[in-house]
């Protein structure tokens, strides 16, 4: 047994390794292209102009204004989403006929990239985040609506068969067996919702809008200002794997199992 | 959830109502086509007659329109066009996919090496570098391809990786041990183990693709199908727009279908 | 046992699930009578899908029979009663989000028992059970024998003058359920508890019983019921001796037929009480 851990830790060691080396070898070449091969500066900029980029972008605090305009468009969207899902969720959960019903319809919904309906809205309500809160609140609502049904509709029936032995009213039934069995899967598709949320709330602002994350860096890209671009791909790629992880976190607190 | 024990007493309806509540009750299919007809018919009478028609449409409306939509210039040669853009690029994230899939997949270090790091890549929000693909690639085909590969190739990659994981190693010992050479392994051990991981690949695959190239085209608004969105935004043609999105959204579930019909069949084999 | 008023009172109660000619209909029970006597605990044994658990959960007015009446202490049964019947079932039907106590004080929160009393009678019957030291667990850190006994603590905290037990002791392996099968024979001998009490074993239905209800394969009804004829608390020796084995021994010739005839049916649904409850409510607008 020893020795198979030992080979277990000398593999993952040399993985490891050649993780890394990967890495170094992509820079090298990224910083050869530019400086040696004569890639054009447009295209490909400095990997070294990208990295005083960064830094002045971080430290001037230049995406925060950005930042402002996402996060107020996330928060609305996933806020309607939630609501509207969890409540509709719920109400479809309660009679197995209506779940067999709604399921499937908003499965195939679900399954479309509803990012084609993003110039729709932009006709309806403009280039300002109306639209972009109306399209992430759409596409957020379906993984959130189907996971309340699948945690609502598909409790324990033993679970419910015993409490109901032992007298317990509707309010009880639904506080003290359905909410916490639901939960789990529930919480779940609320992380999902969210990133989802936060991806089409970038994805309608990079089309189709004059502010925002997603808008910043078409607005660079429009200016040829590729190694500013490619420093604010960089943070906001940060920024979405920050907000993933924090929701992550939560999600994992508040669930039982 | 129905609480009550008791057969609750249903209100006194006729027999015939009765019957036809049962046979209701036993085709949820119809329930469903009910509720889209009822969407539709709102949808309808709302546009009609209650809503600005500089914003939305009635779907009759929509419906005969849908030849003028075709007949106007570029609009048919920018639809063949996205086809042209999501076959190409499915069949370029298909065999790229496989072929990486398949080299990490069969060693275990190289498996423990660059799965982290296709993961990693798999993870990142790809619209963010959606600007650099049309600077490099242009605002042609080129980049909605590239675009489209790069995000229907990773969940291949992952699925034929995991499904040559997962094969039993019973199947290769027995085969080893009547003679069989690496060739042999590959065609008559690995790939018919594949085809159900493969397939699942495939259909993630696809809708990966959809979602690449479509993001693609409504990005460049100086050709293809973005073009003509801006267009009929910019005119409050909303009979058009929604015509056009209406066309694409068929197209993705037409082709989102298929390759589920066709996983379907092939993973039959697997639990 | 000699009390004018059975505890419950079957009475001609036949069950049927779904209509005739569907796919999913089934005869579960036939036309059966029963009493069941004050302070006597009673077995039901009989070959797979003869109905004895729709049976229990008739009695216990999970749902309603096709014809026929159950009457508890007089009053005619239509919905659970929790202030005169608990339930114990098969698989732990324990809340797996709370502690073994929390599970046992919720069960007397649905029942409506007043509040400052919930957690000292839920330690008393977590004590009589031996899984006091316990209370604080979450029922996935406990085995299965930990955990039918919380789930019986559970029944127990409710305080009612029935119990009603489905297999409760199926999942289990041989040793636990006799050394469970002991101490319910010794906490029966401690109150005056009626227990209705569901099984596949002929040993469990001897040892326990003082009486056994031999059902018939569906459509099920009572083909025989059987006196076992020995004071509470049972001793493990009573296992040895020859009363128990005569009697073990005239349960399967009633039996050997009955589950003959089971077996050889096709594959028709077997319905156990929660299916027929999701039955009942399937297609149930709220």
């Amino acid at each position: 047994m020893n020795g198979d851990d030992k080979k277990n830790a000398s593999h993952r060691l040399s993985s490891r390794l050649v993780q890394a080396a990967f890495l170094a070898i992509v820079l090298l070449l990224w910083f050869l292209a530019t400086t040696k091969w004569g890639v054009s500066r447009i295209l490909l900029p400095n990997p070294v102009n990208v990295w005083h980029q960064l830094v002045d972008i971080v430290a001037s605090g230049a995406f925060i204004p950005d930042l402002r305009v996402t996060l107020g468009e996330l928060a609305a969207a996933f806020a309607i989403a939630m609501s509207l899902g969890v409540t509709i969720g719920y109400l479809i959960s309660r009679s197995r006929y209506w779940i067999r019903v709604f399921e499937p319809l908003l499965s195939a919904i679900y399954a479309i990239p509803i990012i084609l309906f993003l110039p729709l809205y932009v006709l309806l309500l403009g280039l300002g985040p109306a639209s972009k809160i109306a399209l992430g609140a759409t596409i957020s609502f379906f993984p959130i609506v189907l996971s309340t049904i699948a945690g609502f509709g598909y409790v324990d029936r033993r679970l419910l068969t015993a409490a109901r032995s032992m007298g317990a009213n509707n309010i009880q039934m639904f506080r003290h067996v359905l909410l916490p069995a639901a939960l789990p899967v529930i919480l779940a598709g609320l992380r999902l919702g969210f990133t989802v949320a936060l991806l089409s709330v970038i994805a309608s602002e990079t089309i189709a809008s004059f502010a925002g994350l997603g808008h910043h860096i078409v607005d660079l890209a429009e200016n040829m200002d590729t190694a500013r671009m490619f420093a604010y791909i960089a943070v906001v790629i940060a920024i979405v794997a920050f907000l993933n992880a924090v929701v992550s976190k939560i999600e994992g607190r508040a669930r039982w199992r | 959830m129905a609480v009550t024990g008791a057969k609750t007493a249903r209100p006194a309806a006729g027999p015939a109502a009765a019957c036809f509540r049962r046979w209701l009750m036993r085709h949820p299919g119809v329930a469903r086509a009910g509720v889209v007809i009822l969407l539709v018919a709102v949808w309808e009478i709302a546009a009609r007659f209650f809503l600005d028609r500089d914003f939305i449409s009635p779907p009759s409306t929509v419906l005969a329109s849908l030849g003028e939509l075709f007949r106007t210039p570029g609009v048919l040669s920018a639809l063949w066009l996205t086809l042209y853009e999501i076959t190409i690029g499915f069949i370029l994230s298909a065999i790229i996919g496989a072929a990486i899939g398949l080299a990490v997949g069969l060693n275990r270090f190289a498996h423990q090496s660059f799965m982290p790091i296709i993961l990693l890549l798999y993870g990142l929000p790809q619209i963010t570098i959606l600007p650099i693909f049309v600077l490099v690639f242009g605002i042609g085909v080129a980049s909605k391809i590239a675009f489209g590969v790069s995000h229907g190739m990773f969940p291949i990659m992952i699925a034929v990786a995991a499904g040559v994981q997962k094969i039993e190693p019973v199947y290769f010992n027995s085969a080893r041990s009547m003679g069989a050479s690496r060739w042999h392994l590959l065609r008559y051990v690995i790939f018919p183990h594949l085809v159900p991981s493969f397939f699942t690949g495939l259909r993630l695959g696809m809708s990966g693709v959809l979602l690449g190239v479509l993001l693609a085209e409504l990005y460049v608004s100086t050709a293809g199908i973005g073009y003509f969105t801006s267009i009929f935004t910019q005119n409050f043609d909303a009979t058009k727009l929604i015509g056009l999105v209406s066309v694409l959204a068929a197209i993705a579930i037409a082709l989102n279908e298929s390759v589920r019909r066709i996983e379907l069949h092939y993973a039959r084999w697997r639990d | 046992m000699a009390s004018a008023q059975p505890a419950i009172r079957v009475n001609g109660v036949s069950h049927q699930f779904g209509e005739p000619g569907e796919a999913r209909h089934v005869q579960a029970l036939l036309d059966t009578s029963l009493d069941v006597a004050r302070g006597e605990l009673l077995c039901l044994i009989g070959p797979s899908g003869c109905g004895k658990s729709t049976l229990l959960g008739v009695m216990g007015g999970l749902f309603a029979p096709t014809t026929g009446t159950v009457a508890v202490a007089g009053k005619p049964v239509r919905d659970p009663m929790p202030r005169d019947l608990a339930f114990v079932f098969q698989e732990s039907a324990l809340f797996p989000w709370n502690t073994v106590l929390e599970n046992v004080v919720l069960g007397m929160t649905f029942q409506g028992v007043a509040k400052a009393e919930r957690v000292p009678r839920a330690r008393r019957a977590l004590e009589a059970v031996g899984l006091l030291d316990f209370a604080g667990h979450y029922p996935a850190q406990l085995s299965g024998g930990m955990r039918q006994r919380a789930a019986l603590a559970r029944a127990l905290s409710l305080e009612t003058d029935i119990l009603l037990m489905d297999e409760p002791f199926g999942a289990l392996d041989e040793q636990t359920r006799m050394v469970l099968g002991e101490d319910l024979s010794v906490l029966l001998s401690r109150s005056n508890k009626t227990i209705v009490f569901v099984t596949h074993s002929l040993g469990e239905a001897v040892f326990l019983a003082d009486r056994v209800a031999v059902f018939s394969a569906r459509p099920g009804t009572i083909k025989q019921i059987i006196p076992v004829d020995e004071p509470h608390p049972r001793k493990p020796s009573f296992m040895t001796a020859p009363k128990f084995h005569a009697l073990r021994d005239q349960l399967y010739g009633l039996l050997h037929d009955e589950i003959r005839k089971a077996l050889s049916e096709s594959a028709q649904p077997r319905r156990r009480y929660d299916q027929a409850v999701s039955a009942e409510s399937d297609g149930e607008h709220t």
